[in-house]
């Protein structure tokens, strides 16, 4: 009795109409199953019906038998094994509902030859063998040296059929080949038992070797596409889902590689994957990626966790982004936080925007106006201050790579001056991003050539480019395949070709001269022949009457068609104002890393290609919203949640905007060796300057295009050197410090704490605070500065003042 | 079973306890209710594991890779490309032979065990190091990593002493030095068993552990009044309801003031109270007054004391860094620190590890180098109630293999747990509910044992 899914299908959805809590059915995938060779198997996967109409996974929750164990075996995990040829079914039992499944098993007489590349590769990375710990990296690992993931199946080969003085394959007698007995923990290996004896990835390398361990060239095979089963599941705590993934070769053969693929989870928080592709969950709710990777291919399956509250009453929405956040929120379940008070957001949007504190004035104003539009005002008015440009600059000199020991002090002051002009000027950003990628000219003077000072290779140059306005990381193509991604070393040099021009000479004051020559394909690392130029997945590029192949890249990158460039410019954004990218790393953007919220992301990308890339009328958007605006403080359906914007987050201030709050807030301008004083933290162009303060809140050396150099993780010392380092110390005394003027001014003492609250917290005490900062009059008994120094202390280590939410 | 450390999956905390949970058991003895049958429970949890032999745990990781064959397992009847330029010599244990470019520890082997088969699979620096610091492979591929530290889920070996001994004396239970060893963070556990790291290297003649003292002109009393002033302010306001790394500097925060207030641990990481005599001793290195450094902190109650010692990656001219620039402090220091404890009556309760995250290939390249090399290694243990002169296992001729059992980083880590009296069967579950024992597989090593 063979039984097919749409059938029962029928009969399921008959039954659940007429009787819904009682619908427990069951179908099975593949509905027959073939195997054609000995050294095979196929995983199966068992479906049935939650009480609320979910579909769920059953497979490890089933009885199976074979009736015929001369022709298959099952595992209780639904893995089918081939014994021997013949056909069969299995029966599958689960309650009190029995399925048959019809199997078919061939090729035991004349199995099809194993092929190296196809069979046989796709093992040696699974195992790990070519792993870059292992033997995969440059240097290889004890003498036996593979490609990383495999990518080059025939230096694989060479390196086990031909090097190793041909010990590691003996075809004369199989089993006393070195690969296999170390492999199978017969002989010592420094990486432990990776194929057992007789297990079918074992055979199948001992069929190759007894085949002649061939090499055939047989492209025509090579796997094409990958397909996961299921594709988008909605699941629950304690519950698991067990992934069927399927190979399809250039001839369309289909053949499941479950056991063979890899797995591997964007959100380990929300979900993870075993090695056999059984998805678990641990009951945060939120959506997670379940990335699949097979031979160069990859597929994802997508899964929920949705939270089960009271349908929240939907807050209102101030533009698109509340929109796409409510609705997101809605289908997962959590409530948003409340929107939050002035003064939290007064604090919020000064250090997220200038980098600064509001002083006690700008605090007090925007604390007691009563203008409905006062928060929007204060948007606007901070994006047009100078502060402004002095903030971004410094974010933008992390990335570009601003040190002035490679670039020179000259030519770090060079670009920090370019850079805050763009910023002022709000130039386009689509421009901004050409003027960089195009730059020339000698470096010292004013403009964006040093950014090519601080790069020597084109690779490089490519690599730096794509990662900052692209927000794709192509490294790791530049020697492999990228693991997670389609990007192959092809694209890697097809992109370097843009910047094959790029040529530098020395400048009379020492810096360089940056200038452009024709240019030319380069060369795949591996055939040798040129790579037609093109940008990533793009078509090859055109040069006819173009003397700088980079303007070619310019416009291909800041084309509004571009998938890209908008994409990473705004979750660069939405990172640091939010605290957290809609897809993480904020420049590692790929398919296999789908961005929290799609809507939105693609949303905010519209939205600055049709404000043609104003940054700053962007920026008003994003702060403008409620989602912006709402609360750090998170309620019960929300605590939880990490990725879905419900409420604000805690942010560490970089090093540079801490320090300059402390200034601040007592008073007392920071002294910067060798600096005129008065210059802010955030304006030091020189990322080199020695500082304890910089090194321990965790200043970037500029050394890469990351902004994950900039360490945001808290620290014993950060804690020793706020509240006993001899230089806040010396902040809170200073006798012309802000301690020290309340003092000394006629002030009553509640008007002292008062304002010594706006000015460390932004903030008027509540009544219950007040009373306690009092306490520090009658401790001092009468020392008007004493109490003012205690209370200045306390402030400055609330962690209300250490952190912005 | 102790139920705080099995907390119901849906009152989890960020370091896996149930803050409740432990304030209950923390606090019940003081109200009286503990009751018997939980103390009894409580007490057969504690008897899985022996007694402790060792209270403290010094650990000088040799970080890149010690060359094993060059310093602890010579083979003169290998190849020259194998044997390289060093002699064996004797040690005043007789038949255990050790390398000419150790002339202090070959004097005091009869005070420390040498293993020959520590093996494992992994040739990576940052993975290497993140498996043999918590004993876990990592899940991410070597170079990878960029924070520091890099173990973000799995716990370091410090941080479980820390959490599993907690405090002895005024000084934080684990304290790393003369920088953060990469994998010797917390992990799931949390802040609260985060190291406390010495970022000054004591070799330096103005060492001071910065920001360690209270200001001039801000008396005891003073400084008591701002600390309750602060503990309330930070109630008040919204610093309470902090989540994530700035719930995490709040821990931060206690234990630095805890340290600001202890003449005790104030007086510990005073090296120059030490005499010229004894620094000289040690020897003026970072290691070597690492080693002192570490020695003055167990005396004050610290329990595990990681020191970070670098440079060992010889792929080029392994043999001028080894006998010049690495070799001689390390020699040095190891033989004064188990001469110094041993003198002191410590060496019985403090138990000195020296490893590194691999050996070297015992084949030199072409670089007069030595390469990564897993798969057999040496480390050294002294005190704590590890067997004294005695070498432990036998490699194969060429050092490339071990003859007898190979030891595996489990092994390894279960022996330390077991000697410091930690039951390292133990599960914790991480925030999202995974169950991570403290270890996972691996024996003690029974031969290396008194």
């Amino acid at each position: 009795m063979a039984l097919h899914p749409p059938i029962i299908w029928i009969a399921l959805l008959t039954l659940i109409s007429q009787q819904y809590a009682a619908a427990t059915e069951l179908w099975v995938s593949p509905a027959d199953v073939k195997i054609l060779r000995p050294e095979a198997s196929q995983q199966i996967l068992l479906f049935g019906m939650a009480a609320d109409g979910r579909q769920i996974d059953l497979t490890r929750k089933a009885r199976y038998q074979s009736l015929d164990t001369e022709v298959v075996v099952i595992s209780p995990t639904g893995r089918i094994q081939p014994i021997g040829n013949g056909q069969t079914s299995i029966m599958i039992e689960h309650g009190e509902r029995q399925l048959e499944l019809p199997v078919h098993i061939a090729g035991f007489a004349a199995p099809p030859p194993v092929s190296f590349a196809h069979d046989l590769v796709p093992i040696l990375s699974k195992s790990g063998c070519n792993s870059g710990g292992c033997h995969g990296k440059a240097e290889g690992q004890n003498g036996f040296k593979l490609s990383v993931f495999g990518f080059d199946a025939s230096l694989d080969y060479d390196a086990l059929t031909k090097e190793g003085r041909g010990r590691r394959v003996s075809t004369a007698a199989a089993r006393e080949s070195l690969f296999l007995k170390k492999a199978a923990g017969q002989l010592p290996h420094g990486g432990g038992v990776k194929m057992h004896s007789g297990t079918s990835w074992f055979r199948l390398f001992e069929r190759w070797i007894e085949e002649g361990a061939n090499f055939t060239d047989d492209a025509a095979n090579a796997v094409v596409a990958i397909e996961v089963e299921p594709r988008e599941i909605m699941i629950e705590p304690e519950e698991s889902q067990q992934l069927r993934v399927t190979a399809i070769d250039g001839a369309g053969n289909r053949r499941c590689v479950t056991a063979e693929a890899e797995y591997l989870s964007n959100a380990d928080q929300i979900a993870g994957a075993s090695r056999s592709g059984l998805i678990s969950v641990a009951g945060v709710p939120g959506e997670a990626a379940i990335l699949v990777r097979y031979m160069g291919q990859v597929a994802v399956c997508r899964l929920t966790l949705p939270q089960k509250t009271v349908k929240f009453p939907r807050p209102p929405e101030n533009n698109f982004v509340d929109r796409h956040v409510w609705d997101k929120l809605e289908g997962l379940g959590i409530t948003p936080s409340e929107i939050s008070e002035d003064a939290a957001f007064l604090r919020r949007v000064y250090l997220d925007t200038i980098g600064s504190l509001p002083t006690p004035k700008e605090a007090e104003q925007f604390l007691i106006s009563d203008s409905p539009a006062k928060r929007a005002e204060l948007i606007q008015s901070l994006l047009s201050r100078d502060e402004y440009a002095a903030y971004w600059a410094m974010r933008w000199s992390d990335i570009l790579r601003v040190d002035k020991d490679r670039i020179l002090p000259e030519g770090a002051v060079a670009i920090t001056r370019w850079l805050k002009r763009q910023l002022q000027e709000n130039t386009p950003f689509d421009e901004f991003a050409r003027q960089i990628i195009t730059s020339q000219g000698n470096t010292l003077s004013e403009g964006p050539a040093a950014f090519y000072h601080a790069h020597d290779k084109a690779e490089e140059m490519a690599r730096s480019i794509s990662q900052l306005f692209l927000g794709i990381r192509i490294e790791c193509a530049e020697c492999h395949h990228h693991p997670f991604e389609k990007w192959g070393q092809a694209d890697y040099y097809a992109l370097a070709g843009f910047f094959s021009g790029v040529s530098k000479k020395p400048a009379a004051n020492g810096g360089q001269k940056i200038f452009v020559q024709p240019g030319a394909d380069l060369p795949h690392p591996r055939t040798s022949e040129p790579v037609l130029t093109a940008g990533l997945g793009a078509e090859p590029a055109a040069f006819e009457g173009v003397r700088d192949r980079r303007e070619v890249l310019a416009k291909w990158v800041t084309d509004v068609e571009n998938p890209f460039f908008a994409r990473a410019i705004v979750n660069r954004l939405w990172a640091h104002y939010l605290g957290r990218g809609l897809f993480e790393p904020i420049d590692d953007q790929r398919d296999t890393n789908p961005a929290t919220n799609e809507p939105l992301l693609e949303a905010l990308a519209q939205h600055l290609i049709d404000l043609k890339f104003d940054i700053k009328a962007f920026t008003a958007t994003l702060l403008n919203s409620q989602v912006y605006q709402l609360s750090a403080k998170p309620n019960e359906s929300n605590a939880r949640d990490e990725q879905n914007f419900s409420h604000a987050t805690w942010k560490a201030l970089p090093a540079e905007v801490l320090l300059d709050a402390i200034s601040q807030a007592t008073d007392v301008p920071e002294e910067f060796n060798g600096w005129p004083v008065g210059y802010r933290a955030i304006e030091i162009w020189d990322s080199q300057m020695p500082s304890y303060f910089f090194r321990i809140f965790g200043r970037p050396v500029r050394a890469t295009v990351c902004e994950c150099e900039r360490g945001n993780e808290p620290s014993i010392a950060q804690a020793l050197h706020l509240m006993n380092s001899p230089e806040s110390v010396r902040k809170i005394r200073h006798r012309d410090g802000r301690a020290s003027q309340l003092a000394a001014s006629s002030l009553e003492p509640s008007e002292i704490v008062r304002k010594l609250y706006l000015a460390v917290l932004a903030r008027f005490p509540t009544e219950l605070e007040a009373n306690l900062m009092l306490q520090a009059f009658e401790e001092s008994q009468g020392n008007r500065r004493q109490a003012a120094e205690d209370i200045l202390w306390t402030l400055l280590n609330t962690k209300e003042f250490v952190y912005n939410h | 079973m102790l139920d705080f450390l099995f907390p119901a999956r849906n009152q989890r905390y960020c370091d896996g306890v149930n803050r409740r949970d432990a304030l209950r058991i923390g606090g019940s003895g003081l109200v009286g209710g503990l009751t018997l049958p939980r103390l009894l429970e409580m007490q057969a949890t504690a008897e899985t594991a022996k007694p402790a032999r060792a209270k403290s745990c010094i650990m000088l990781f040799l970080e890149g890779g010690p060359s094993h064959i060059d310093m602890w397992d010579l083979k003169p009847d290998a190849p020259a490309e194998i044997r390289g330029p060093y002699q064996p010599i004797s040690t005043n244990v007789p038949g255990t032979q050790i390398s000419n470019i150790l002339p202090h520890c070959s004097k005091i082997a009869d005070k420390y065990a040498i293993m020959r088969t520590h093996s494992h699979g992994d040739g990576g620096h940052q993975t290497g190091r993140h498996w043999v610091l918590t004993g876990y492979p990592p899940p991410f591929a070597d170079g990878q990593a960029t924070a520091i530290p890099f173990n973000e889920l799995y716990p370091s070996i410090g941080s479980i002493v820390s959490r599993e001994l907690g405090p002895r004396g005024a000084v934080p239970p684990y304290i790393e030095m003369p920088n953060p060893l990469g994998p010797g963070g917390p992990g799931f556990y949390g802040a609260s068993f985060a190291p406390f790291t010495i970022e000054t290297d004591p070799v330096q003649p103005d060492f001071e552990v910065r920001d360690l003292n209270i200001a001039k002109g801000i008396d005891q009393r003073r400084f008591e009044f701002r600390r309750r002033l602060l503990a309330e302010a930070e109630k008040l306001g919204t610093g309470e309801r902090a989540t994530g790394r700035a719930k995490t500097m709040a821990t931060y925060y206690e234990k630095a003031l805890s340290l600001v207030t202890s003449p005790e641990a104030k007086k510990a990481f005073q090296i120059d109270a030490e005499s010229p005599e004894t620094r000289e001793r040690y020897g003026y290195s970072s290691i070597g007054q690492c080693a002192l450094l570490a020695r003055r902190l167990v005396e004050a109650g610290g329990r595990f004391i990681g020191i970070d010692h670098g440079s060992w990656d010889t792929h080029y001219d392994n043999f001028t860094a080894h006998e010049k620039a690495l070799v001689p402090p390390t020699d040095l220091a190891f033989s004064a620190l188990v001469t110094d404890l041993e003198e002191r009556g410590m060496l019985d309760d403090t138990l000195v590890v020296m490893l590194g995250e691999m050996g070297r290939t015992p084949k030199i390249n072409n670089d007069a180098g030595r390469d990564h090399w897993s798969a057999c290694q040496t480390v050294l243990f002294a005190g704590g109630g590890t067997k004294p002169g005695v070498v432990i296992g036998k490699s194969d001729k060429t050092a490339s293999y071990p003859l007898t059992t190979p030891y595996g980083i489990s092994d390894l880590l279960r022996t330390i747990f077991s000697l410091m009296g930690i039951d390292s069967e133990q599960i914790y579950e991480t925030p999202l509910g995974r169950p991570v024992p403290i270890v996972n597989g691996g024996k003690v090593i029974d031969e290396l044992l008194v």
